[in-house]
């Protein structure tokens, strides 16, 4: 054990300081004294430092905290997305990163999943959920089978006629098989229900409109 | 405060208290109760600062809802400065209020209050008094500043003049602190200090 006092050491702390911004050096080396301190004694104090040093690099920014359900802002700030939440819900109309006060929302937020770290589980059934990650399908390839046939993503539509049937056939749909929704609760799904009652509307203004013309 | 808010604060605790940078500026936290709600806090007034020299002490109050929330921070010694109450240490601090971020720690707080202290806001004031002073008659602001942080913060700079002026109206049965605020807010005009005293 290295020695006692520094345990005291919480409830009065003595420091000093040149620059006056937040590094996260200095941060990684303050824990990992800190960490030091509890160590048993077994390793060698090089590799334990090492090692607490690699750890506080996945510190939440915001519970100072090794991150849980980890998410990552646009500007790179790592964050338990609990936290980033709350965070969140406080300033609903003054969204900034805490770190560099960079703009971010929920919905441009990046989940973080390793490969141990997550379980079966769903995180987004867990409260708050946790904003699903953006996945957008790769480019098709070259060796479509067809037209039309099959599920290739290949989509013909032929408009025959004056405007308002070449209107009405794409609003129904006809004959298209409709494109892939967006799993359900994230941004995509919310967006496409949202168009789809737009343009529901539109048709039935339009349906109207024919009816009283 | 069995939440996040004391989680928090022991983490700072143990991240600051070991930072090995021993340098010129001075910062000092300690705790007053035992369960993270409140704090004391003390900095040293910056070098080339009327303040230089001086110890200021906070009160800090670590709300249930930090860090989404700023701590409360006042001034507890009493310091001449436009952002500032002279009355009652309140501070205004943009990061104290609506700039406030999740990550910022006690840390980077006492930071930013050292260099208020360093670079003031006649602007944004928040005593109008010390702020009017400091855009009319610099000089004069300063050496408020400078008598005050010999005064109350145990500063150096020694001001026969002030000390004399406020010797002569605590003799008249003025209370000391009072005879210097109205000393501080007229210029150490004596005249009109005692004017406004006896009005």
């Amino acid at each position: 054990m290295r020695p006692l006092a520094r345990q005291e050491l919480p409830t009065k702390a003595v420091f000093y300081s040149k620059d006056t911004s937040v590094s996260h050096k200095i941060m990684a080396s303050a824990s990992e004294d800190v960490e030091t301190t509890r160590g048993d004694g077994g390793e060698s104090p090089n590799t334990k430092d090492d090692e607490k040093k690699e750890e506080s690099l996945l510190e939440c920014n915001i519970c100072l905290d090794t991150a849980k359900d980890a998410v990552v802002s646009l500007c790179g700030h790592l964050f338990c997305w609990p936290c980033l939440h709350q965070w969140l819900e406080t300033r609903p109309n003054h969204q900034v990163c805490p770190v560099c006060k960079a703009a971010i929302s929920k919905e441009k937020v990046v989940p973080l999943y390793g490969r141990g770290s997550t379980k079966q589980e769903d995180p987004r059934d867990k409260v708050p959920p946790r904003p699903a990650g953006q996945r957008t399908e790769p480019e098709p390839g070259n060796n479509f089978s067809g037209f039309g046939f099959g599920d290739s993503g290949f989509h013909m539509s032929f408009g025959i006629g004056a405007f308002p049937f070449g209107f009405f056939t794409s609003t129904f749909n006809i004959g298209e098989p409709r494109p892939n929704v967006g799993p359900h609760g994230s941004p995509q799904y919310m967006e496409e229900q949202f168009l789809s009652k737009v343009f529901l509307w539109l048709a039935l203004l339009f349906i109207a409109w024919l009816l009283y013309a | 405060m069995a939440n996040i808010a004391a989680q928090r604060i022991k983490r700072e605790f143990k991240e600051v208290i070991r930072s090995e940078e021993v340098a010129k500026c001075a910062i000092k936290v300690e705790l007053v109760d035992n369960n993270y709600t409140e704090l004391k806090g003390e900095i040293a007034g910056p070098p080339d600062t009327p303040y230089e020299g001086g110890n200021f002490v906070l009160e800090i109050k670590v709300p249930e809802t930090y860090p989404f929330n700023p701590p409360k921070v006042r001034f507890i010694t009493k310091i001449w400065h436009p952002n500032i109450s002279s009355v009652t240490g309140a501070i205004c601090l943009d990061i104290l209020k609506d700039q406030w971020a999740a990550a910022m720690t006690l840390r980077t707080v006492l930071l930013s209050l050292q260099a208020l202290l360093a670079a003031a806001e006649p602007d944004d004031p928040q005593d109008a008094v010390v702020a009017r002073q400091y855009k009319e008659n610099l000089e004069m602001f300063k050496l408020t500043a400078r008598h005050w942080t010999n005064a109350y913060a145990g500063g150096p700079s020694v001001n026969p003049e002030c000390d004399d002026k406020i010797k002569r109206l605590v003799d008249m049965g003025i209370e000391e602190h009072q005879a210097r605020v109205a000393l501080s807010s007229y210029n150490w005009d004596l005249e009109r200090a005692t004017e406004q005293l006896f009005s």
